[in-house]
């Protein structure tokens, strides 16, 4: 097995345009378990690592762009305040270890229907920016996730980013799980407002073949908080709105049975994270007094 | 024996003897043993349940560099026994469940044998496989004894007569998964033969039970095995014997002429080296309409593997807890294409007292009464089963102690009464109990040392349990000196012999032995030895053993929160309180109760092995799925004990300790869970979704 080590994304780039089926690792808490569990046995590895521009996070105008290979444990201590939702998603990940490996570069590449962070950058209308010698490709979160562990990336591409944008308005994420920690998602929800379109993201995880919007209770809520003037005039929700919104995200899955829980279970827990996650945003948007706006 | 060994050292917290060498890294685990010339070996294993190995193509294995010697069932070395099938090693080409060892590459790296050994292609002639365990089997049959040789059922007075005419009863059915053993350190040996004698480093509980079996199916004289084992990172019962990559680490080393190392990975861990049998327990109960029980009768379901009898003695606790004069118990076996089941932390009691206490609290509630008074009110005078004394029974202790300490007093029983926050929260107990004895074999050899130190030998085992610190507080006392004044050695077969460290044994075995040899010293050499002055002893007969029933007992307490809108359970206090004899070291004893209890939570809760029955194997083999309590699952977790004076069971006055903590925790735990929900949970593990359907 080759080793690829580059120290800047344009030999990165190069060394993937000359070897497509070299495996990327950044943290390596996915490929350093494929590998010991004899998953994978890839021709060559490249690592990342070394790859000064993708472990930072810059500012660029109304957005973060996230360094693909910057840790959790970095979201969580220095962007936190702007990027609420993936800090709180974050924050969910495996153990202290695996957060101070894995990234959300990391998360994209895997693909799993169960990552953490996937939910939060649907719901936030994240976008991923992908990177190869041919150019570069924005590619938005929601066209990401093509099927169970397959994403949109070409052969050649890497990721080099993903940029989210940045808020003050409330955002929310929500994980049921068998245990405290280093545990797989049995579902989650993720929540984010977006005041200034007038409009609500929401999506899941761990439910279907991949992660995904719950565009009809997207639609649901963003006409329902619209058509009464919720966003300049917020007032507390109809019990049955909330209600309905649950029931809306809950059908937007695709549950299976497995280990960890039932597909009947799962849809019922969608359904509580969901009212759970509007609850606690529709609280901070409140208490946040947007009213005045 | 008329008093007790008076404590002085025994009773002191010390810290682990053993404690700085782990924690710097050097302590010796069997496989870091340095030994010249070694190789590796990595097993084949068979991807198929049942059938027979038609052709195995080594060719590609054999030409990597590095690889030494290829291994099958054609080209292995004979063994001289192959009476135990679990250890009869490419002996023969038939496939008894998947996972089993078909062959072995040994090569110069262990990288480099696990390559080849995934090159080996093999061809099978398969069978059907037959994996399903359920209860109505038609070829579920009895077994001759349960583990280790308890009557496979029991009956006394008229139990159908008895339930029919009970005022209250209950039938239901509790089952616990399948566990498996999971210590840290994965089982490990290493073989080098030097002309006709073998020496093993091995991750064991015991070198002298390894050497003897061992010896025999290699054909070579025991005292030319020699077995070295000082440290062991955990075992849980499935180092208690040897497993199959013991007696493969030993044929192939013959096989090439050099020393050969065997580590057995984790995943090979849930194929090769035991766990613990599911079980099925139809349980019913009957009593009168104060509360007093009329009739127990549990009926056990199980499997064992085809090629070899395991049979888990679940019902056996349900033989001497609890009143009632009308009881009967059984156990059936269903033989399965599936791997050998052994022992896992108190076998038969772990199981056993999960649906015997689960169904007590039922029984509780249906005769209107507090699950601790219901328990009292059917304490036996005398054990139900023999008729004879309890050396000590305080169950009643642990409980009214447990109930103190945990406020249990204040309780309102209403289940799904008390909500805190979106949470359901309620309160359990259950009854924990391990019986008290010891196994015979052990010699202990005090010899006083030129530095005026006495050298205490004998094989003994520390599993983590901390024998090297207990036994020489033992030792002490035993001598009358200082903790400092002796040297203990232990974990090797060129020491006296030494039983194995199961079934809580240990600690009163050897202790016993140890006492016998400091008398013997004692007498022949006074008070003033001379250097090389040597005495042995060996494990005295105690003439009580016919005369009681001897027991440890123990009370668990759970507060568990059931999250009421998504079924999320979490455990946020547990309390034992245990009446266990005396307590040699209280601060390792500590680390054995509340280890057994956080296992015990682990069962309740999470773990559970997951069979595809399409292929027969264990799909979540590995610590990402077979989920194992971790700290953030455990939050207030106390172990307490009660003084217990206990002159019968032997003259230390101990009862062992390192498997009562993990009896009855599930069941505290899932009555807690019933209290807080209103759901009684009958099938382990306690998941989720069970609290919404
Ligand atoms: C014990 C443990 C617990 C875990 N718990 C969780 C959890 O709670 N939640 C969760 O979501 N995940 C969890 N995971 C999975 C894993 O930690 C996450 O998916 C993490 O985000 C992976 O990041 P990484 O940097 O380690 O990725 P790597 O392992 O380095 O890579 C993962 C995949 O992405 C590809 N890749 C990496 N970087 C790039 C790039 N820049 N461009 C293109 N492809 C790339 C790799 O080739 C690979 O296919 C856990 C893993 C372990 C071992």
């Amino acid at each position: 097995m080759d080793f690829l080590s580059p120290t800047s994304l344009a030999e990165a780039l190069a060394a993937k345009a000359r070897q497509p089926e070299a495996v990327p690792i950044a943290g390596g808490t996915d490929v350093m378990v494929e590998l010991n569990f004899d998953q994978r046995r890839p021709s060559a590895l490249l690592d990342l690592n070394r790859v000064a521009e993708l472990s930072e996070w810059t500012v660029a105008g109304e957005h973060i762009r996230l360094g693909a290979t910057v840790s959790y444990t970095r979201i969580i201590d220095e962007l936190g305040t702007r990027l609420p939702g993936l800090a709180m998603a974050a924050r969910t990940v495996g153990s202290p270890q695996i957060r101070n490996r894995g990234s959300v570069g990391g998360n994209l590449g895997a693909a799993s229907p169960a990552g953490d962070t996937h939910p939060v950058l649907l719901a936030t209308d994240a976008v991923v920016e992908a990177v190869s010698v041919r150019g570069t490709r924005m590619i938005p979160a929601s066209e990401f996730y093509l099927g169970v562990k397959r994403n949109a990336l070409a052969a050649d591409e890497l990721i080099a980013a993903v940029h989210l944008p940045i808020t003050s308005a409330p955002q929310q994420f929500a994980k049921v799980g068998t245990r405290n920690a280093m545990v797989i998602a049995v579902c989650s929800v993720a929540l984010a407002l977006h005041p200034e379109q007038g409009r609500v993201g929401a999506a899941l995880g761990s439910a279907a073949p991949t992660p995904r919007r719950a565009l009809a209770a997207e639609a649901f809520l963003s006409a329902e908080l619209g058509d009464t003037g919720q966003w300049s005039a917020p007032r507390p929700l109809p019990g049955s709105v909330v209600t309905r919104f649950g029931e809306l995200v809950a059908q937007a899955a695709e549950p299976i049975d497995d280990v960890r829980g039932s597909a009947a279970y799962r849809r019922h827990a969608l359904a509580v994270l969901a009212r759970r996650t509007l609850d606690w945003a529709w609280q901070d948007y409140l208490r946040a007094g947007h009213g005045g706006e | 024996m008329t008093g007790l060994l008076p404590a002085r050292v025994i009773g002191q917290p010390l810290e682990r003897a053993d404690g700085m060498a782990k924690v710097t890294g050097t302590a010796t685990y069997a496989a870091e043993h340095p030994v010249p010339g070694l190789t590796h070996l990595h097993p084949v294993q068979a991807t198929i349940a049942r059938g027979r190995v038609s052709a195995v193509d080594t060719a590609q294995a054999e030409a990597l560099d590095g690889v030494i010697a290829v291994l099958t069932p054609a080209n292995a070395p004979r063994l001289a026994s192959t009476e135990d099938p679990e250890l009869a090693v490419l002996q023969s080409d038939e496939v008894a469940f998947r996972g089993q060892v078909i062959g072995a590459v040994v090569a110069t790296t262990p990288e480099i044998a696990r390559h080849a050994a995934g090159l080996v292609q093999v061809s099978y002639v398969e069978q059907p496989h037959d994996v399903a365990l359920r209860p109505d089997r038609a070829d579920l049959y009895a077994p001759d004894k349960v583990n280790p040789a308890f009557p496979t059922d029991t009956e006394q007075g008229d139990v159908p007569s008895a339930l029919a005419d009970a005022a209250v009863r209950l039938d239901q059915t509790y089952t616990t998964a399948w566990y498996h053993n999971n210590p840290m350190e994965p089982h490990a040996t290493i073989a080098s033969w030097d002309g006709g004698d073998l020496t093993l480093h091995d991750s064991t509980q015991g070198v002298t039970a390894v050497r003897d079996t061992v010896a025999p199916v290699l054909g070579v004289a025991p005292e030319r095995v020699r077995v070295i084992c000082p440290h062991v990172g955990g075992g849980f019962g499935s180092k208690g014997q040897p497993h199959v990559h013991l007696v493969l680490a030993a044929l192939a080393a013959k096989a090439v002429g050099r020393p050969v190392r065997l580590v057995v990975t984790r995943q090979q861990m849930f194929a090769l080296v035991g766990y613990r049998t599911p079980t099925i327990q139809r349980i019913r109960m009957g009593a009168d309409r104060t509360g007093r029980l009329t009739a127990i009768s549990v009926d056990v379901v199980e499997q064992t593997s085809r090629i070899k009898e395991f049979a888990e003695q679940t019902a056996v606790p349900a033989r001497m807890m609890y009143a009632a004069p009308h009881r009967r118990t059984t156990h059936r076996l269903a033989a399965l294409d599936v791997p050998v089941p052994s022992w896992m932390r108190a076998p038969g009691e772990c199981p056993g007292m999960f649906g015997l206490e689960t169904a007590v609290d039922e029984m509780a509630a249906a005769c209107g009464l507090d699950p601790i008074e219901f328990r009292v009110r059917n304490e036996p005078e005398r054990d139900p089963e023999t008729g004879r004394p309890f050396s000590s029974r305080n169950l009643v202790a642990c409980l009214r102690e447990g109930a103190r300490r945990f406020g249990w007093a204040h309780r309102d029983p209403t289940p799904r009464a008390r909500r805190e926050a979106g949470w359901l929260v309620g309160t359990g107990v259950a009854a924990s109990t391990y019986p008290a004895g010891r196994i015979a074999g052990s010699s202990v050899t005090i010899r006083f040392g030129p530095d005026r130190r006495y050298q205490v030998e004998t094989a003994a085992a520390d599993l983590g349990t901390g024998t090297w610190t207990a036994l020489r507080q033992i030792a002490a006392d035993a001598l009358g000196v200082d903790y400092a004044e002796v040297d203990l050695r232990i974990g090797d077969t060129a020491l006296p012999p030494a039983s194995v460290a199961g079934g809580s044994t240990g600690i009163a075995s050897w202790g016993s032995a140890v006492l016998d040899a400091a008398e013997a010293f004692r007498d022949k050499f006074g008070a003033n030895p001379s250097e090389g002055d040597e005495a042995s002893g060996g494990m005295p007969d105690n003439p009580h053993t016919e005369r009681y029933a001897m027991h440890a007992f123990g009370a668990q307490f759970a507060e568990v929160r059931v999250r009421e809108d998504t079924g999320e359970i979490r455990v946020s206090r547990l309390l034992g309180v245990f009446a266990a004899g005396r307590i040699v070291n209280p601060r390792t004893a500590r680390s054995q109760f509340i280890g057994g209890m956080t296992m015990g939570l682990s069962m309740a809760l999470h773990e559970q092995s997951v069979l595809d029955q399409r292929f027969g194997h264990i799909v979540n083999h590995d610590l990402a799925e077979y989920h194992i309590a971790a700290n953030a699952d455990v939050a207030e977790l106390e172990a307490h004990w009660i003084d217990e004076h206990d002159p019968y069971v032997n003259p230390l006055g101990t009862k062992g300790i390192g498997e009562i903590g993990i009896v009855g925790t599930a069941a505290a735990i899932s009555n807690a869970a019933h209290h807080a929900t209103g759901v009684r949970v009958r099938d382990l593990p306690i998941t989720l979704d069970k609290f919404l359907s």
